[in-house]
């Protein structure tokens, strides 16, 4: 067991990032600052909602991106063809991932490892050439590759647009917030037991009347519902969507390796990862200016290998060890 | 559909077919041995089409001249990722429970290094050798036949051919193989697992310089030329059962007939949905592969 000193320490370090968080629009004005915080927290949004699933069901899916932008595309559809409020359309989209998310998770989460993560792939790839290649479904237009781009209204809450940026930063923190909170939460209920008795064994899960796909469906649910509020945010936030961005192989590949990077399977770790890797994107772009194309990914790729090697359990594992967190670890031997 | 128009399909899904074969011969063969899905297949068939590219660019040399180069180079490269990046994976994995999930993303990783470097070195711009071959056709019952498309697939059938052959006959095929059926085993017998490990990869990369050399002599390339052929391997070793050679060439064949049949009725783009759903279809409902039992008798 810790400390109670020790869990203080660990209080006291979220409280003042907390604290941070809420008021870094007034220490910080610099637009482009704003802006990079804010896919920063867009990124950890989207890897602790991949998390909710990958991280404790222990499999890797690379076709997450497949769900935000299912999402994303109903929620700006819904605006411009009725004009729902994409607050509303937001929620609309994100049933549509979940439901997406049971038609490709039924038949998959019986595969492992490896087959698992090509089918995902396979799955968002098919619906993403979809998109690219086609230009009106059922009399909507869907405008292929080169997307939509969501009509301004100017400053409204309804029409969720904002002048400046400080109000997307304040909802893509809520969404964070929200997000580890369910997997704060998810962790001490039932199904976070459930889920990590079938990352441990999904054979004796079973026999003990844990049914895995059930479970994982469960999480994998949940977790596209997330992923499709993110996609929702991210059209809402650059006013322009389409496949290759909000849908494409890239996108999940981001979420996986922040999370992986940051440490999956914990509440933290991902949102860890998002914040240590998305800057180093940004400032590779400020330093090289868009000359260097991909050099950013060549750092992912390298921290990606360095952590799979020798922190298998993310960076989170020897700094919640240092804060001394890390004593659910230490009991598993 | 006009049946000379279909067969003129059915020919040329042939032809490409046998090279998507080619390609997935070392995914397959790295599979096999070592259970290791390596994602940055697609990339280091991507290099070795540059290597060749700049060969020709740079000192005029033939890409038919430039597997004499490329081929070694391809395996030293193989030999190196294996030995420094994937074999930590293994070496912890005797303490550990054996994870696949960490070599794909290890292998991953160098996927993002591999692709991303190159993108930085020569910039999203198409590339293309130019060379008399590539125009080249000849008639064969009153179709047209690419000679460097009959080349590559000729050269992918004989490759498979000469790699079983082999690895059923020569020593270190008979190593590999054993590896492949039980490491402990095979360790028992004084075979050095690490170091079959490392020629495995470094194998199944090496017959990656000659086809990105054979390919480039008619296909430009890009960037991202390497993920969709990567992509398209995993289809291929899916579709002719993981770790069997002659599965490979014959997934490779019913891949390409399949693409260039069902893209003389959609665009070849949406074609590339349904090779994705024939993939899917056949892990959820024949997951051995459609050469399944050959690779039970294995």
């Amino acid at each position: 067991m810790q400390s109670p000193r020790q869990s203080r320490l660990g209080a006291a370090i979220l409280l003042a990032v907390a604290v941070l968080a809420v008021l870094l629009p007034w220490i910080v004005q610099d637009s482009y600052f704003i802006h990079t915080v804010i896919m920063v927290l867009y990124f950890a949004y989207m890897a602790t909602a991949w998390n909710f699933v990958c991280g404790y069901v222990g499999q890797l899916s690379l076709g997450h991106s497949v769900f935000s932008g299912v999402a994303g595309y109903v929620t700006v559809l819904l605006f411009i063809q009725t004009g729902l409020s994409p607050w509303l359309g937001m929620l609309a989209g994100g049933a549509v991932a979940a439901l997406l998310a049971v038609a490709i998770g039924f038949p998959t989460f019986r595969l492992k490892g490896p087959y698992f993560t090509l089918t995902t792939i396979a799955f968002a790839e098919i619906l993403r050439i979809w998109f690219e290649n086609t230009d009106t479904f059922l009399g909507i237009p869907l405008k292929g590759a080169e997307g939509l781009v969501v009509p301004l209204i100017g400053d409204s809450w309804a029409a969720f647009q904002f002048n400046g940026k400080t109000a997307y930063y304040y909802i893509v923190l809520a969404m964070l917030a929200l997000a580890m909170a369910a997997t704060a939460w998810m962790e001490r209920s039932r199904l976070g037991y459930y889920l990590k008795a079938i990352r441990g064994d999904s054979d004796a899960a079973e026999s003990l009347g844990v049914s895995p796909t059930r479970y994982s469906l469960i999480a994998l649910c949940i977790s596209a519902f997330m992923t499709g509020i993110g996609g929702a945010f991210f059209a809402q936030f650059f006013r322009y969507i389409n496949p290759e961005r909000n849908m494409g192989i890239d996108l999940s590949i981001d979420m996986a390796v922040m999370a992986i990077v940051g440490g999956q399977g914990t509440v933290f770790g991902p949102a860890l990862g998002a914040l240590l890797l998305h800057p180093v994107a940004e400032v590779m772009r400020s330093w090289f200016g868009g000359g260097v194309l991909g050099l950013h990914l060549v750092v992912y790729g390298v921290v990606l290998i360095l952590a799979v090697t020798y922190l298998p359990k993310g960076i989170i594992d020897p700094l919640s060890r240092l804060i001394g967190r890390g004593r659910k670890r230490k009991e598993q031997p | 559909m006009d049946p000379l128009i279909l067969f003129f399909a059915l020919v040329n899904g042939l032809l490409v077919g046998g090279i998507y074969g080619g390609i997935a011969l070392g995914l397959s063969l790295i599979f096999g041995v070592l259970r290791v899905i390596n994602f940055a297949h697609g990339s280091f068939l991507m290099l070795a089409m540059y290597g060749a590219y700049l060969l020709w660019s740079v000192f005029g040399i033939h890409p038919y001249v430039a597997p004499v180069i490329i081929v070694p180079a391809l395996f030293a490269l193989g030999y190196a990722v294996q030995a420094w990046i994937i074999a930590p994976l293994f070496r912890r994995e005797r303490a550990m429970v054996v994870e696949p999930i960490s070599a794909l993303l290890v292998t991953t990783g160098v996927y993002l290094v591999v692709d991303n470097l190159v993108l930085m070195a020569f910039g999203p711009d198409v590339r293309a050798v130019s060379v008399d071959i590539a125009q080249e056709s000849f008639f064969l019952l009153g179709l047209p036949v690419n000679v460097a498309r009959l080349i590559g697939c000729v050269a992918a059938v004989l490759l498979a051919w000469g790699l079983a052959l082999w690895l059923r006959r020569s020593d270190l095929g008979r190593s590999i193989r054993a590896t492949a059926q039980n490491r402990d085993a095979a360790t028992l017998s004084g075979v050095n697992v690490p170091f079959i490990y490392n020629i495995t990869f470094a194998l199944g990369c090496a017959v990656l310089g000659v086809f990105g050399s054979l390919l480039v002599a008619f296909l430009p390339v890009t960037p991202t030329t390497g993920l969709s052929f990567g992509i398209k391997s995993f289809l291929v070793v899916v579709l002719g059962g993981i770790g069997s050679i002659p599965g490979s060439i014959v997934g490779g064949l019913l891949l390409g007939v399949f693409e260039s049949v069902a893209s003389q009725f959609v665009t070849a783009t949406s074609a590339a949905m349904f090779s994705f759903g024939l993939f899917i279809a056949v892990l959820l409902f024949k997951p051995s592969g459609l050469l399944g039992a050959r690779v039970a008798k294995r």
